[in-house]
């Protein structure tokens, strides 16, 4: 249904998209598989003809249907895109708090579609209606048609919500984006989407702002309807776990190319590229076996022979915490609420194991663990620490490191904060510069960066240089706090396998925060679940993959 | 012409300009403390209202005295008092500004309200209270001009360390270990330099301004000293007769100014371009 042939796409400068080649078949779901940068989202651009005006086709063709929609070297035909978006072919972007418009009700959104672009709809049916007898003339009849109208649209676009699954929709018509959900919000996008019924649907990486179990559902959603409707799905993504649910045909881009492209179980049984085989090696999988830091105690244990009973010290004893914060009004006189996040969370984490923190968004994982690190002062129940100073190291890549430093300086500053706070450890100068060294190596890195600041670095070096700047004082403890989430698949396996080998040979406990259950297996001794601010689930991982005892973790481990 | 422009850019003329026209003027003004044409305060009453000339290049005022020596000399003056009330008051900015926009509280919103009330006022009128106060002379215009322009430097010191507060590195900063002094000055100082510098430049420019109308006004700089404000105060009763002794000193301020400004604009396209 839609061709595109030899297509290359640049901004100023190198072509980003190069010499690219695909065809959509009618009612099929091909994905567009890449990491950051690979050209996957300015394709569907281009297809859609959104792309920004400083983009230049500098070749190749589109067809959709046999039109000619787009050429090289020939201005984009804006008269004849108009007709296609919207009515042939629609989008769903990927963040669904800023695609809607905050300031419109979500049911005249989702109607502006049908203004602006049902030609045979209501306005030719009116017509129609007009020169029937029945039908009132003059102003009177006029306007009683613009109501009928009116009513038949808003019938149609309840229904469009209804189908994407969301429910009293009559409450949604009427709400301001502002008062939903992501997932809602995202399903709002859908129904726009699919309101019209278009040949084509371009999905541009739906689900990554959205929590696991929502995800799954957008995903069931987005596939039932491409059985219904037949239409064809582009669906773009960086996450092949995903892809292999949803699509019939996988494309991997890298660099702008087209790397391979195949069935989906083909592309995942038999790889042919080396990047693709490498991309699909990155995905945190579930297998290999999995061993809690107590079996492994207990067969070193079983080794030595010795009798002497060795047990595993909890590092830090949580019991009955509950954390709250205030709402502040911000202003002098202004009215505190108190929320609370977390309630009676109880667990042990034990010497040098890695203990997983799995939950949605919102569901006090951070919090806990802040509270862990006594950054927040309102919490209720007891923490006891076996621990000197445990560290951090957070999501974001680019706030984490002070941009005026260079790394050298980072990765001592710990040492010399040290050496402030307890005049016995003070390090020489000498001494910490080489200890800095010694860490940049440790973390996989050359000694070239120690001069270098942080803006010269990639978003996985940067993390490495976090977590180095976490362990360089040895502590007992670190926390990692969605640590690989801002990363591409390749790096993320990189950085994990630097964490799994640094706990080795540190014996570091790290308690791991992530929303990702895939990434939690990979490194993690034990699980521990949470929703909603309650720990639901802990135990040790094989355990809690092979027999989840609560609904919420089976849904999570679909 | 587009050439040129497309030089500018590439160049950051801004910043190449504005650094020789402050130089120009700042090495003038240096200059005339030790060499001046002539002496700046020896009257010629044969020399009374030169127009400009080789032997003197701004021509001479009514006293026939050399006005580009007192040019100089003004340069020197005012660029020296410019020079103090922008360090106190920037000082003082990044100080209070610092503590209350990273430990925030009570303390910030007194400080906060205080500033408001200093804002409240026009500068100048502000400035002519403390003097009265005070009294008249460099040491004290200098000081008052310092209170009233702070509050411009506290507000944006603070809030760029309410940006940076709860940025991830200053948290693990905190996780390290690292005292609240060594986190406000070495950790998130160097970072707000950016921001802070150009500020300082526009505040020169105020300055400069500033004490050249309280000179104007017979506040500032007491004679025979020159300073271009006062020099601009002489000149409005020749304006008919003397143009140049009008226009010298006020041209000069506009160099100044303009230089600093460019100067600023071309640090912040340099700090733009290095993000």
């Amino acid at each position: 249904m839609i061709k595109i042939k030899h297509l290359s796409v640049a901004f100023d400068g190198p072509e980003v998209v190069k010499d690219v080649s695909f065809e959509i078949g009618d009612g099929e779901i091909l994905g567009v598989v890449g990491e950051s940068g690979s050209g996957k989202s300015v394709t569907a651009l281009t297809l859609m003809g959104l792309v920004a005006e400083t983009a230049r086709v500098t070749s190749g063709e589109i067809y959709y249907d046999d039109q000619l929609l787009l050429e090289a070297g020939v201005p984009r035909n804006t008269a004849l895109y108009r007709e296609y978006q919207g009515q042939k072919m629609s989008m769903v972007f990927q963040e669904p708090m800023t695609s809607l418009n905050p300031t419109m009700k979500v049911g005249a959104q989702v109607e502006e579609v049908l203004i602006l672009h049902d030609r045979q709809g209501s306005s030719y049916e009116t017509k129609k209606e007009a020169k029937t007898p029945e039908a009132k003339n003059g102003l009177a009849g006029w306007h009683q048609r613009r109501l009928e109208e009116k009513e038949r649209r808003r019938a149609r676009v309840l229904g469009a919500l209804r189908g994407v699954g969301l429910r009293d929709v009559e409450r949604v018509y009427d709400c301001y984006p502002h008062q939903l959900s992501g997932g809602m919000r995202q399903r709002v996008m859908i129904a726009m989407a699919v309101i019209l019924h278009p040949g084509l649907i371009i999905a541009d990486e739906p689900t990554t702002a959205l929590d696991v179990t929502v995800q799954n559902q957008i995903i069931d959603l987005l596939k039932k309807i491409n059985q219904e409707q037949k239409n064809s799905l582009l669906f773009i993504t960086h996450d092949l776990n995903l892809a292999r649910r949803l699509c019939d045909r996988i494309l991997v881009m890298q660099d702008g190319c087209i790397v391979e492209e195949g069935i989906t179980e083909e592309i995942f049984s038999d790889p042919r590229g080396d990047y693709t085989k490498k991309l699909i090696s990155a995905v945190p999988g579930r297998t290999g076996k999995k061993k809690s830091a107590h079996q492994k105690l207990k067969e070193a244990q079983g080794k030595k022979g010795d009798g002497k009973k060795q047990e595993l010290k909890p590092l830090v004893e949580v019991r009955d915490l509950s954390v709250s914060y205030r709402e502040n009004a911000n202003s002098l006189f202004g009215k505190t609420i108190k929320k609370t996040v977390v309630q009676n969370a109880t667990f042990d984490l034990y010497e040098g194991e890695i203990l997983g923190l799995v939950g949605e968004s919102g569901c006090g994982k951070t919090t806990l663990s802040k509270a862990i690190l006594g950054l927040n002062k309102m919490v209720e129940g007891s923490i006891v620490h076996h621990s000197n100073s445990p560290q951090m190291v957070f999501q974001d890549p680019y706030s984490s490191l002070n941009p005026s430093k260079t790394i050298g300086w980072l990765l001592q500053e710990p040492l010399r904060a040290q050496g402030i706070l307890d005049p016995s450890k003070a390090m020489t100068e000498k001494d910490r510069v080489a200890a800095a060294y010694d860490m940049l190596h440790k973390v996989g890195l050359k000694d070239k960066y120690f001069t270098r600041r942080p803006s010269q670095l990639s978003g996985g070096q940067r993390q490495r240089i976090s977590i180095g700047q976490a362990l360089i004082t040895r502590p007992g403890l670190v926390i990692a706090d969605e640590p690989v989430s801002a990363l591409d698949v390749t790096i993320q396996a990189q950085i994990l396998d630097l964490i799994r080998s640094l706990q080795e040979e540190l014996k570091t406990a790290f308690l791991f925060i992530s929303h990702d259950i895939n990434v939690i297996y990979q490194v993690s001794d034990r699980i521990m679940v949470m929703k909603d601010g309650k720990i639901l689930e802990i135990g040790d991982t094989e355990e809690i993959f092979r027999n989840p005892k609560d609904p919420y973790t089976k849904e999570l481990l679909r | 012409m587009k050439k040129v422009g497309a030089w500018f850019k590439k160049q950051n003329a801004y910043f190449l300009v504005g650094l020789v026209m402050t130089g120009l003027a700042v090495m003038l003004g240096i200059l005339s403390f030790f060499w001046t044409p002539f002496s700046t305060t020896a009257m010629s009453a044969a020399e009374r209202f030169h127009g400009p000339s080789l032997r003197h290049l701004f021509g001479t005022d009514n006293f026939g005295r050399d006005i580009f020596s007192r040019v100089m000399q003004g340069i020197g003056t005012t660029v020296i008092v410019s020079s103090l009330i922008v360090v106190i008051s920037a000082g003082a900015g990044i100080l209070i500004g610092a503590i209350t926009g990273y430990f925030g509280g009570i303390l910030d919103e007194i400080i906060m309200r205080i500033t408001d009330a200093i804002n409240a006022f026009p500068s100048i009128l502000l400035a002519l209270v403390v003097i009265s106060i005070l009294g008249s002379g460099k040491q004290n215009v200098i000081f008052s001009l310092g209170i009233v322009f702070a509050p411009s430097y506290v507000r944006i010191v603070r809030s760029e360390f309410i940006r940076l507060r709860d940025a991830d590195f200053v948290c693990r900063a905190r996780l390290m270990g690292v005292k609240k002094l060594r986190i406000l000055f070495v950790h998130i100082l160097p970072n707000i330099w950016s921001v802070f510098w150009v500020s300082v430049t526009i505040g020169f420019n105020n300055a400069i301004l500033a004490e050249s109308g309280m000179s104007y006004l017979g506040i500032g700089v007491q004679p025979p000293d020159a300073s271009l404000g006062k020099m601009l105060s002489d000149a409005q009763g020749y304006l008919g007769r003397a143009p140049w002794y009008a226009l010298a000193p006020g041209l000069t301020i506009v160099w100044i100014v303009l230089g600093f400004s460019l100067l600023s604009e071309g640090i912040r396209r340099k700090e733009a371009g290095k993000r």
